[in-house]
C-alpha cells in the first residue's frame, strides 16, 4: 500500500490562483474519490492557505492521475487558470515517506505561512473527522493523522515555536501583560472604530480585558464596534476626561495631526495620580506625538515598534523550526518502522500457514497407514504441532523485531527467500492463494501491539 | 557549622537553579518547582530556629550570622506569600542564590560571630531584633523588586524587546509587591524600635543613650517614615518608588548593620 499527497498551498501558488481551488466541503470529493478502485482511502484538506488530498493505494499512477483530475474538476470547477498559467505549475506531489513527512510538518505548523500558528491542526483535525464520517478514512490514514496530531502536540510542547506572538495586536496585547499584571481590572480606550483596533479589541477581550470604550469620528462606527465587544462608544471631543481613566491607549485613526501630545498627557497623568499607561500608536501616519514617551510613567509603542517584536518573534519561531524538523524526521521514522513492521504480518502469517499445511500433510499421510487411537491420533498432532512452533519462534521473534525499522524490508526479503515462500512448487505453497489478498484492516488489526501502536492512540 | 542550615542552604540553591533553567527553558513546572524548593528551604530553616527555641534559656539572635540567616528566612517567607497573588516564579532564579550564600555563610559562623552587646539579653531585646531583623528582610525585598522594577522600565522604555522574558512579574507586579513588603517591613522597623527604646529604657533607665547604632537607626527610620508616607499618599510615580525603595534600603541596612560593623 503507497500513500500519495498532491497538493497546493501558499508555497506553490499564490493567492488569485489558490481562492480558485478553495471549497467548503470537501465531502462528496472524497466520496467520489474512493467509489473508484484505485483508491483505497482518501482525506482531503482545503484552507485559505491549502488545499490538499492525501490517498492510500495500491496503484500510484493511475491515483497521481485521478487526484490531478480532481483538482481541475471538482476544486477548480473545471475553469483555466489565468494568463495561460498550468495547473501542474503549482501544484506539488509527495510519495510515502515524503508524503507522511508532509502530512506531519503541515500539522506541525511548519509548513505555515505563519510558522507556529494554532488554527492548522484545528483544520486537519476537521479534514480527518469528515473523512472518518464520510467513511473515506481506513486504518492506515486513520494511524497517519493520529501520528500527525501527536506529533503536532510534542512539536508545540517541546519547541518554543508557538510561543511569541507574531501579528501586531497579538504583540500589543503581550505587551500589556508585560505592564499589567491583571487585565480584568484595566480599562482601554480606543481611538479609531477600523480593522486593526477590531483585531486589538479582540485579542484584549480574549485575554479577559475588564473595561472597554471606543472613541471615533465618526459616532456610528464607534457605536456598532463598542456593541460588537461589549464595549461603550464616545465621540473624540471626550478624550480628556476618557483618558484619565484609561490605563490602555491603542490609536489608529486618519488624522493630519497628532491627537494626543505632551501637554494634554501630562495632564492626564496629573489626574490619575501613579497609574501606568501604556499607549499603543498604530495608526500611519502617527496619531501619538512621539515626545510621550519621555513622560514617567508613560510607555508608548508605534506600529514600526510593534512590528519590530513581531519580526524578531517570528524569526525566532524559524530557529524553533530546526527543532520541530527533528522532532518530524524522528516521528516518521517511527511512523516508517510501524509501516514495514506492518508488512512483516503477511510474511509471518504465510510462514506459519506453509510449515502447519506441511505439517498436517504429513500427518495425514502416517495417520492414513496406520491403526492409531484416539488418543494417540491426539497426542501425535500436539507433538508435532509443538515442534513446528518451537522451529517456528526463534525466526518469527526476529524478524517482527528486525522489521521495526526501515532496513527491515531486506530482512523480510531475505526471509521470504529463505523459506522460499514465493516458490509456488515449494512444499505447502497449496496454502498460498489464502494469503494473498489480506485486507489492511485485518492486517493492522493483526499487527502485534507495540509500544508505538499504542503511544499513537 | 550547622548541618541543617547548610541543608536549607543547598535547598535554597537548588530552586534557585531550578528557576534560572525553568526562566531558561520557559518551563512552568520548573519554575513552580523551584517556588516549592524555596518552600522547603524556609522549612527546614525554620527547624533550625525552633531548635533554638529549645534551649535555656532562649539565646537572643545576637550576632551577626544568625541576624543574615532571620533576614533572609524572614524576606525567603515574604516572596512565597506574595507569591499567592502574584506570579513571582522567576524571582526565585535570584532570591534562591542569594539566600543560598548568607544561609551558607552564617552556617559557616553560627554562634560564633560577635556583634551586638553581650548585655542584649531577655526577652524585650529578643523581640526587639527579631522585629526589626523581620522588617529589614521585608524591606529587602522591596529593594530587590525596586531593581528589577527599574530594569525593566528602562528595557520597555528603550523598547528593546529581543530578550527572552518568560513568567517575569509585570511592571504593576513589582510595584505593588514593592509596596506591600515596604509598608509591612517599615512598620516591623518601627515596632521593633519601639521595643528596642522600651528595653533600654529598663535596662539604663533612659530611652537615649546616644550610641551610634541608636542615633543611625534613627534617621533612617526617619528618612524611610517620610518616603513612605510620600509614597503612601500618592506623591511619587511608581518608577522614583522603586528608585528610592533601593537607595533607602542601602542606607538602612548602613545604619542598622553597617555602623556595627565598622564600629
Amino acid at each position: 500500500m503507497k500513500i500519495l499527497l498532491v497538493g497546493m498551498s501558499h508555497r506553490s501558488a499564490p493567492v488569485e490562483i489558490r481562492e480558485r481551488y478553495a471549497v467548503d466541503e470537501v465531502g462528496p470529493i472524497l466520496r467520489k474519490l474512493i467509489d473508484r478502485d484505485e483508491i483505497e482511502e482518501a482525506v482531503a484538506i482545503s484552507t485559505c492557505n491549502r488545499v490538499e488530498i492525501v490517498v492510500s493505494t495500491r496503484q500510484m499512477d493511475v491515483a497521481r492521475h485521478i487526484i490531478r483530475s480532481c483538482f481541475h474538476s471538482d476544486f477548480g470547477g473545471g475553469l483555466s487558470l489565468p494568463n495561460g498559467s498550468q495547473l501542474d505549475d503549482h501544484v506539488y506531489e509527495y510519495a510515502d515517506e515524503d508524503a507522511i513527512t508532509h502530512v506531519f510538518r503541515v500539522a506541525s505548523s511548519i509548513d505555515s505561512m505563519v510558522v507556529g500558528e494554532p488554527q492548522i491542526l484545528g483544520q486537519m483535525k476537521d479534514a480527518y473527522r469528515t473523512a472518518r464520517e464520510v467513511g473515506s478514512c481506513g486504518p492506515l490514514l486513520s494511524r497517519l493523522y493520529q501520528r500527525a496530531f501527536a506529533t503536532a502536540k510534542r512539536v508545540k510542547n517541546e519547541t518554543l515555536i508557538a510561543r511569541r506572538p507574531v501579528s501586531v495586536a497579538r504583540v500589543a496585547v503581550d505587551l500589556t501583560r508585560q505592564i499589567f499584571e491583571n487585565l480584568k481590572s484595566k480599562s482601554a480606550l480606543m481611538i479609531g472604530a477600523g480593522e486593526m483596533i477590531e483585531a486589538s479589541l479582540f485579542a484584549l477581550r480574549r485575554e479577559g480585558l475588564g473595561i472597554c470604550r471606543v472613541a471615533n469620528r465618526t459616532r456610528a462606527n464607534a457605536d456598532d464596534l463598542a456593541a460588537r465587544f461589549g464595549a461603550t462608544a464616545h465621540g473624540l471631543n471626550e478624550l480628556d476626561d476618557l483618558l484619565v481613566d484609561s490605563d490602555i491607549v491603542l490609536t489608529c485613526i486618519g488624522v493630519n495631526d497628532f491627537i494626543l501630545d505632551p501637554e494634554r498627557m501630562s495632564r492626564a497623568m496629573t489626574l490619575r495620580r501613579s497609574g501606568p499607561v501604556f499607549l499603543i500608536d498604530i495608526g500611519v501616519p502617527r496619531n501619538i506625538d512621539p515626545a510621550i514617551d519621555s513622560l514617567d510613567n508613560v510607555y508608548l509603542y508605534n506600529i514600526d515598534d510593534l512590528q519590530q517584536v513581531a519580526e524578531s518573534n517570528e524569526a525566532e519561531r524559524r530557529r524553533e523550526s530546526k527543532d520541530a524538523e527533528r522532532i518530524v524526521i524522528e516521528e516518521k521514522e517511527r511512523f516508517v518502522g510501524w509501516t514495514v513492521a506492518l508488512q512483516s504480518v503477511p510474511t509471518i502469517r504465510h510462514l506459519r500457514a506453509r510449515a502447519e499445511s506441511i505439517r498436517q500433510s504429513e500427518l495425514d499421510r502416517v495417520l492414513s497407514k496406520s491403526e492409531f487411537s484416539d488418543e494417540q491420533k491426539s497426542r501425535i498432532d500436539s507433538v508435532t504441532r509443538g515442534i513446528v512452533n518451537k522451529i517456528l519462534h526463534p525466526p518469527l521473534s526476529r524478524l517482527r523485531a528486525q522489521t521495526d525499522r526501515e532496513e527491515g524490508l531486506a530482512v523480510l526479503e531475505e526471509a521470504r527467500a529463505l523459506f522460499a515462500l514465493d516458490d509456488e512448487s515449494a512444499p505447502g505453497s497449496e496454502v498460498d492463494d489464502l494469503q494473498k489478498d489480506m485486507d489492511m484492516s485485518e492486517l493492522i488489526e493483526s499487527f502485534p501491539e507495540s509500544s508505538e501502536a499504542k503511544e499513537s492512540e | 557549622m550547622n548541618w541543617f542550615l547548610q541543608a536549607s542552604a543547598a535547598i535554597y540553591l537548588a530552586s534557585g537553579l531550578g528557576a534560572m533553567l525553568g526562566l531558561v527553558l520557559q518551563s512552568v513546572r520548573l519554575l513552580r518547582g523551584a517556588i516549592l524548593g524555596l518552600a522547603l528551604g524556609v522549612a527546614a530553616q525554620g527547624l533550625v530556629f525552633a531548635t533554638l527555641h529549645e534551649r535555656d534559656p532562649v539565646p537572643a539572635l545576637t550576632d551577626l550570622p544568625q541576624i543574615l540567616a532571620f533576614m533572609v528566612w524572614v524576606a525567603a517567607i515574604g516572596l512565597l506569600v506574595l507569591n499567592l497573588r502574584f506570579r513571582l516564579g522567576g524571582l526565585v532564579a535570584v532570591v534562591g542564590p542569594i539566600a543560598f550564600l548568607s544561609v551558607f555563610l552564617s552556617g559557616l559562623n553560627w554562634g560564633r560571630g560577635a556583634f551586638l552587646s553581650s548585655e542584649l539579653t531577655g526577652s524585650m531585646s529578643h523581640v526587639h531584633i527579631l522585629l526589626s531583623t523581620a522588617g529589614l528582610g521585608l524591606m529587602a525585598i522591596s529593594g530587590l523588586v525596586g531593581v528589577f522594577y527599574l530594569l525593566e522600565h528602562k528595557r520597555l522604555k528603550s523598547k528593546r524587546l529581543n530578550a527572552r522574558r518568560f513568567q517575569w512579574p509585570s511592571l504593576e507586579a513589582l510595584d505593588r509587591v514593592g509596596l506591600a513588603t515596604l509598608i509591612t517591613g517599615f512598620s516591623l522597623l518601627t515596632l521593633g524600635l519601639i521595643t528596642g527604646g522600651a528595653w533600654v529604657y529598663v535596662s539604663y533607665g533612659q530611652i537615649w543613650t546616644g550610641s551610634s547604632h541608636a542615633l543611625w537607626t534613627l534617621v533612617a527610620w526617619a528618612i524611610y517614615a517620610g518616603l513612605v508616607g510620600v509614597r503612601v499618599l500618592g506623591h511619587q510615580v511608581a518608577r522614583q518608588a522603586a528608585a528610592t525603595a533601593v537607595g533607602g534600603f542601602l542606607f538602612l541596612l548602613f545604619a542598622v548593620l553597617g555602623v556595627e560593623i565598622l564600629r
